[in-house]
């Protein structure tokens, strides 16, 4: 969440855009909103679009990263043909 | 210099032996005959002159022989051939005729002996002349002389050339010794040749190597790897790789005798027969031992080896070369500078051969490697001959295959984009079908199409072609019993992956999916709980129940973004446990556990639930996690939670939030606590009044009078009329 707006927001400025980046975020991170926090998103238009570009850039959540398989922990018997 | 011990009797015994076998006369070894000038010198020397062609011819030079050393006089009368232009022909200084000179008298046994030999080569099953002659041939070759030495050295070749004389060499320890004392001390190129030769040819038989061991032959035939002459490069490679093969002991011997350090700079050599022979040292040498893999490494073997793969077409040398580095990829030092050294692509080029061997060698060292290669390039080709593998009815390549396609596609955007688009999951979904209860097929082949599923930009493509590919039922079956725990992990999150894409929730449910991942989930939580007080993780199959714990919740949160998926699972009595994996001490269990209550909590009986669980605390705590994703679901699911709530309730999360939000901003902080009347400003219950109800009522939930300004663009001039009160949070 960002936490470092500048001073002289008010709270309820400050609460509508920490609200909008929630959603937001719910949005990026691939979850559903329920059709009036899809409407708040569209009465604060102008805060989204501020918000859109201070989201975090990375993904936030994809699940478990790949890893990978040691196969070699052991030599195998080698049959000489 | 060895001599052969013999009685005084014996000995006059076989040289009577042998006076009847060849000789008449008596030589006058043993009876000093010869010592004497008389009538039967003559006779002697008649017939000397008959039977041998190389009795030096008189001459009148008499002068000149008191003038040559005793060494040059003992050449002359043994090997006339090697007089050097210019020197005297050593003359028998005879003043009468039949006259013996004392040099001609002390030659007279070696001459004999030569004679001897020369006889005994024509008759292969005489081996006792053999023997006669091996005390001799001893001293011979410890002589000054390097002349001498190299014949001597050449006439016990030719005796290795017959197996009656060859037995009778290698059954003497000091001939041994002397070959090899001649080989390692010799500057003469021809004497190398032949001492190299003659124990190379010793080499073939079991008595013959024990011989050779004994004598201290290897450290000399690691000392001869540095020799400039191909051929004698040739003899003591092939003799060592005899005694590696067959001679117990011989292996410590060589890497004692820093055999390793000589043979690596071999590889160079450009002789594919002799190569082979090289590189099948190096096998026998490091298999199983670690040291040599490291010696090995320190003296760029992995550079040579794979320069190897990549030029020569030779298949036996291929072959032994595979061998090595299979050998060397199970080291962790050796591994990534044999990739570094475009291993993998050299693997590569030898999958689709005719040589069967070749291509499972290959195999196995590419699965050995692949951990250490997931950022080499220029492998598209590997990846698709792979792919093709993967249609194969070889348990052994399958298992390659697969494992290998797994390492590959790990966190590599471009295979996993290269994969799937030549089929790759089609084949891997076949290969899974194939592999029934072999898991080290099915488990990378699972872990494969998890790779696939995420994380690349046709990650869309694959989990569709899982499904048109008709894999979900036989993936889903995998989490049945009996579970392998590792395949189980792999599936639950390739199931979690495909419920990414909607049109596979449906087919996921149908499939039985939910049940399955919350029973799962259930026994793995249970089984957490029993170990709780215990310090010590429960592992099974080596996977820990807590990663099953996180994989399930994570899976069914995907799966929640279905309303009827998340019906289902709220239906099973799945609340009460996402809430208390809140509490997890494992951040992704609480990351997930918020997630899927997120997604429940859009439905109102569900986030009634999860309300009705206690669930405001532990979410209360979340917001303030510095996971954004974690602090992100908790708000959200508080939001949904306290839609039907008293204004105390949604004031108390509002501050909350506000409080978590203005954590690191303790200067609006301030500005809210003292311009935001709290108590008396909040005024809720008027609001209450125009808070919809919860539900999909299609208004703007956020409590202010709808006037029409504020449907525009929020403006940030607009001030805050503290008469408003505190905006309603969802």
């Amino acid at each position: 969440m960002n936490r470092e707006e500048a001073p002289g927001k008010s709270p309820e400025e400050m609460y509508i855009q920490q609200k909008v980046r929630v959603l937001l975020m719910l949005k990026k991170m691939g979850s559903n909103l329920t059709p009036s926090e899809e409407a708040f998103l569209r009465n604060y238009a102008g805060v989204v679009h501020t918000q859109m570009s201070q989201l975090p850039q990375h993904p936030i959540d994809q699940g478990a990263e790949d890893v990978v398989m040691a196969f070699s922990r052991s030599e195998t018997e080698d049959r000489r043909q | 210099m060895m001599s052969m011990q013999m009685s005084e009797t014996e000995s006059s015994v076989k040289v009577a032996e042998w006076q009847q076998t060849y000789y008449a006369s008596d030589s006058g070894i043993q009876s000093g005959a010869t010592t004497v000038r008389d009538d039967e010198e003559s006779e002697y020397s008649k017939k000397h002159t008959v039977s041998s062609a190389t009795v030096v011819e008189s001459s009148s030079e008499v002068d000149a022989q008191y003038t040559l050393t005793r060494a040059q006089r003992v050449r002359a009368a043994m090997f006339p051939e090697t007089l050097v232009e210019g020197e005297a022909v050593l003359s028998t200084t005879q003043s009468e005729p039949g006259q013996q000179t004392n040099v001609q008298r002390l030659a007279e046994p070696s001459q004999l002996l030569k004679t001897a030999i020369v006889h005994l080569i024509n008759y292969q099953d005489d081996a006792d002349l053999a023997t006669r002659a091996v005390p001799e041939l001893t001293k011979l070759l410890a002589d000054d002389d390097q002349v001498v030495v190299n014949k001597a050295a050449m006439i016990v070749n030719q005796l290795t050339r017959k197996e009656a004389s060859r037995r009778v060499l290698m059954q003497s320890p000091q001939m041994v010794a002397a070959i090899v004392r001649a080989m390692q001390s010799t500057s003469d190129m021809e004497t190398a040749r032949a001492t190299a030769s003659v124990l190379h040819s010793l080499s073939h038989q079991r008595e013959g190597l024990l011989a050779i061991f004994k004598s201290g032959g290897i450290p000399a035939l690691v000392r001869m790897l540095s020799s400039p002459m191909e051929s004698v490069l040739f003899y003591a490679i092939t003799t060592l790789h005899n005694l590696l093969l067959h001679q117990e002991g011989a292996k410590m011997a060589v890497r004692l005798a820093d055999g390793l350090q000589r043979m690596v700079p071999l590889l160079k050599k450009s002789n594919p027969k002799f190569l082979a022979i090289t590189t099948d040292c190096l096998q026998l040498l490091s298999y199983g031992n670690q040291e040599s893999k490291l010696i090995i490494l320190a003296n760029g073997g992995p550079e040579s080896l794979v320069y190897i793969m990549r030029n020569y077409n030779y298949e036996k040398l291929l072959w032994t070369t595979s061998r090595v580095l299979k050998v060397l990829s199970v080291c962790p030092s050796n591994k990534p500078a044999i990739v570094d050294a475009g291993g993998m692509q050299a693997l590569g080029q030898h999958l689709t051969g005719s040589s069967q061997r070749l291509i499972q060698n290959s195999l196995w060292t590419l699965r050995n490697l692949s951990d250490a290669a997931t950022k080499q390039e220029g492998l598209d080709g590997l990846l698709q001959i792979l792919v093709s593998q993967l249609g194969s009815d070889d348990v052994n390549m399958l298992t390659c295959a697969t494992g290998i396609l797994s390492n590959l596609t790990c966190n590599n955007a471009r295979n996993k984009a290269l994969v799937t688009q030549c089929g790759g999951v089609e084949a891997l979904i076949h290969a899974v079908l194939r592999a029934g209860e072999k898991e080290d097929v099915a488990e990378p082949a699972v872990c494969a199409l998890r790779h696939l599923t995420s994380r690349h930009p046709d990650a869309e493509l694959a989990q569709n072609a899982v499904r048109l590919h008709y894999g979900i039922p036989a993936i889903v079956k995998l989490l049945g019993q009996p579970h392998y725990w590792p395949i189980v992990k792999a599936t639950i999150g390739l199931i979690r992956n495909l419920a990414l894409c909607p049109a596979n929730q449906a087919p996921l449910r149908e499939a039985g999916a939910i049940p399955r991942l919350v029973n799962l989930l259930l026994k793995a939580h249970q089984d957490t709980q029993r170990h709780a007080s215990s310090a010590q993780q429960t592992y099974q199959d080596g996977v820990r129940m807590e990663e099953i714990v996180e994989g399930c919740t994570g899976a069914l949160h995907i799966l929640a973004r279905d309303p009827i998926n998340r019906g289902e699972i709220a239906s099973m009595q799945t609340i009460p446990l996402f809430v208390q994996l809140l509490y997890s001490y494992v951040e992704n269990v609480k990351r997930v556990a918020a997630g899927v209550l997120c997604e429940l909590a859009l439905d109102k009986q569900s986030a009634e639930m999860i309300d009705a669980e206690g669930a405001s605390a532990p979410l209360m705590e979340l917001l303030h996690s510095t996971n954004e994703g974690i602090a992100t679901y908790a708000a959200a699911v508080l939001f949904r939670i306290s839609e039907d709530k008293s204004s105390d309730y949604r004031k108390r999360v509002s501050v909350e939030l506000t409080h978590s939000l203005f954590k690191h901003d303790p200067a609006a902080w301030e500005l809210a606590h003292t311009s935001v009347p709290l108590e008396a400003g909040y005024m809720a219950d008027e609001l209450d009044g125009a808070y919809p109800p919860y539900g999909y009522a299609d208004i703007p939930m956020d409590g202010l009078p709808l006037d029409a300004d504020l449907h525009e663009a929020y403006m940030p001039d607009m001030g805050y009329d503290p008469r408003q009160g505190y905006p309603e949070p969802l």
